[in-house]
């Protein structure tokens, strides 16, 4: 009896201290970040007890076993997973743009994806013309190889906490012109159901456990822009040795000359190029022979456009147009 | 006779033995925080399903069926996997970090932790462990619990 008393003095007292200003809907939602324990599993307890009966004997004794089962929680997270907009050419077809959808529930769930290109936000729409997931998990669109989604056919399957890439695959309307942007979003849920956070889904979950709608709504999505950027560029690095015994072979004392030829095509400039390279290891740069298409730069940091950095050497070429190569070469010792 | 025996036995209750004054109950309920007109307070849910982040509140009953006191009781309690124990309301309790093989207060126990040791959390209790001091009495019963959250 006494415990009993202590129980509930605790849970008042708990209850005292657990008053937080916050609106309530009524539904507790789960937290979203963490998937947590697998929706379906059984928590099992059983306890033992001993004691010393009347008659001086030891007696163990187990409880009995009490079962409760983890409810499933619904949520999604889909993030833009390339490294800045996606660089594209008007007229351009099958422009990938990657995304990263992760089961952030408890439980294994499809997902159903929708692309959309018509979003606004931009010069132009992109049309999306598939969406392909990436079967083979490499994290790479590879044509023919990763499996082109089909909505109700092949939602992907994803487990609790993992992720999968999906690529959203467009062309470029032809009247696009240099600097435009054009935007295309990804968005998923579980087929099984979203919604307001809280709403219930009996029975639905992993193993036929409720399954309820977690803080992100089960739906999630994100987008990205296609840039327009119709100067492109090549950029070749080579090198020639020559030993101190007038031959090429890669002795200590060998001078290596450098070249780095950027080569920009297609239309309009490419601004704020700048060729960096870093020093290899076991040589040392040779003073003063950095050259940009074949006039001297010098080592500091100056009015000119090349410098070295003590570790590598920078030349900044700024605006450079379609059409248009630019050579930088420097030399190193071998050690 | 033999027929007999074993009916009786079927239809005894689970924990009880057959010689046994003392029967248990192990109980699982859902702790929710209820907010109302009057305020916020805890509520004990008798669920069968729990969501990650939920705390459940394990009630061990006893009862002293017998027509005599008995001594030495002790119950122990291992934490279910899944669950991360939290508190338990009996300053008495003993603990263990270490499944079951030392046992003292939480605060007293200590974790090995890189080269050295920490002092234990909550959350590194792997058993829960109740002695009482004193006697049962015949017909007395009582409750002992702890809570703990759903990873």
């Amino acid at each position: 009896m006494r415990f009993l008393v202590h129980l509930q003095s605790c849970l008042r007292r708990a209850a005292a201290v657990g008053v937080v200003a916050s609106i309530s809907l009524g539904v507790a939602v789960p937290a979203a970040h963490a998937a947590g324990t697998a929706a379906g599993t059984n928590i099992s307890n059983t306890a033992s007890a001993s004691y010393t009966d009347s008659n001086g004997k030891a007696v163990t004794l187990a409880s009995n076993t009490v079962q409760i089962t983890v409810d499933e929680i619904l949520n999604v997270k889909v993030a833009a997973a390339d490294p800045g907009n996606v660089v594209s050419q008007a007229a351009a077809t099958n422009q990938v743009m990657t995304f990263t959808v992760t089961n952030t529930g408890n439980g294994q769930q499809p997902f159903a994806l929708t692309a959309n290109g018509n979003i606004g936000g931009g010069q132009f729409n992109p049309t999306v013309t598939s969406v392909v997931l990436d079967t083979n998990g490499n994290g790479v669109y590879d044509p023919g190889v990763d499996t082109v989604y089909t909505p109700g056919k092949n939602e992907p399957v994803i487990k609790p906490d993992a992720s999968i890439k999906v690529f959203v695959l467009s062309t470029i309307p032809a009247t696009a012109t240099n600097g435009n942007l054009g935007l295309a979003s990804l968005s998923a849920q579980p087929t099984i159901g979203a919604g307001t956070p809280g709403t219930v889904l009996a029975g639905k979950g992993n193993g036929g456990v409720d399954a309820v709608v977690g803080a992100s709504g089960a739906l999630s999505s994100d987008k990205n822009a296609y840039v327009i950027q119709q100067a492109q560029m090549t950029f070749v690095k080579s090198a020639v040795i020559a030993d101190q015994f007038g031959g090429a072979t890669p002795v200590p004392g060998a001078t290596i000359t450098y070249s780095l030829v950027a080569n920009v095509t297609g239309s309009g400039a490419l601004s704020g190029l700048v060729i960096t390279d870093v020093i290899p290891p076991n040589t040392t740069y040779q003073a003063g022979s950095m050259t940009l298409q074949g006039a001297a730069l010098t080592d500091a940091a100056d009015s000119d456009a090349g410098s070295f950095t003590g570790t590598g050497i920078n030349v900044a070429l700024g605006s450079v147009p379609a059409g248009q190569t630019r050579t930088v070469t420097f030399k190193v010792k071998i050690n | 006779m033999k027929i007999l025996l074993t009916l009786i036995a079927l239809a005894a209750p689970i924990s009880a033995m057959a010689d046994g004054q003392i029967s248990t109950k192990l109980s699982a309920f859902v702790e929710k925080t209820v907010h109302d007109a009057n305020g916020t307070k805890l509520v004990l849910e008798d669920r069968k399903q729990i969501f990650p982040g939920e705390k459940v509140v394990y009630v061990l009953s006893y009862h002293n069926a017998g027509q005599a006191a008995v001594s030495n009781f002790a119950i122990t309690d291992p934490i279910p996997g899944p669950v991360s124990f939290e508190s338990t309301p009996d300053a008495n309790a003993l603990v263990s970090v270490d499944g079951g093989k030392s046992w003292g207060s939480l605060a007293t126990l200590k974790i090995a932790a890189g080269s050295g040791f920490r002092a234990a959390r909550p959350e590194d209790v792997t058993h829960v462990r109740w002695a009482l001091k004193t006697a049962i009495p015949a017909g007395a019963e009582g409750k002992l619990s702890f809570r703990g959250t759903v990873k």
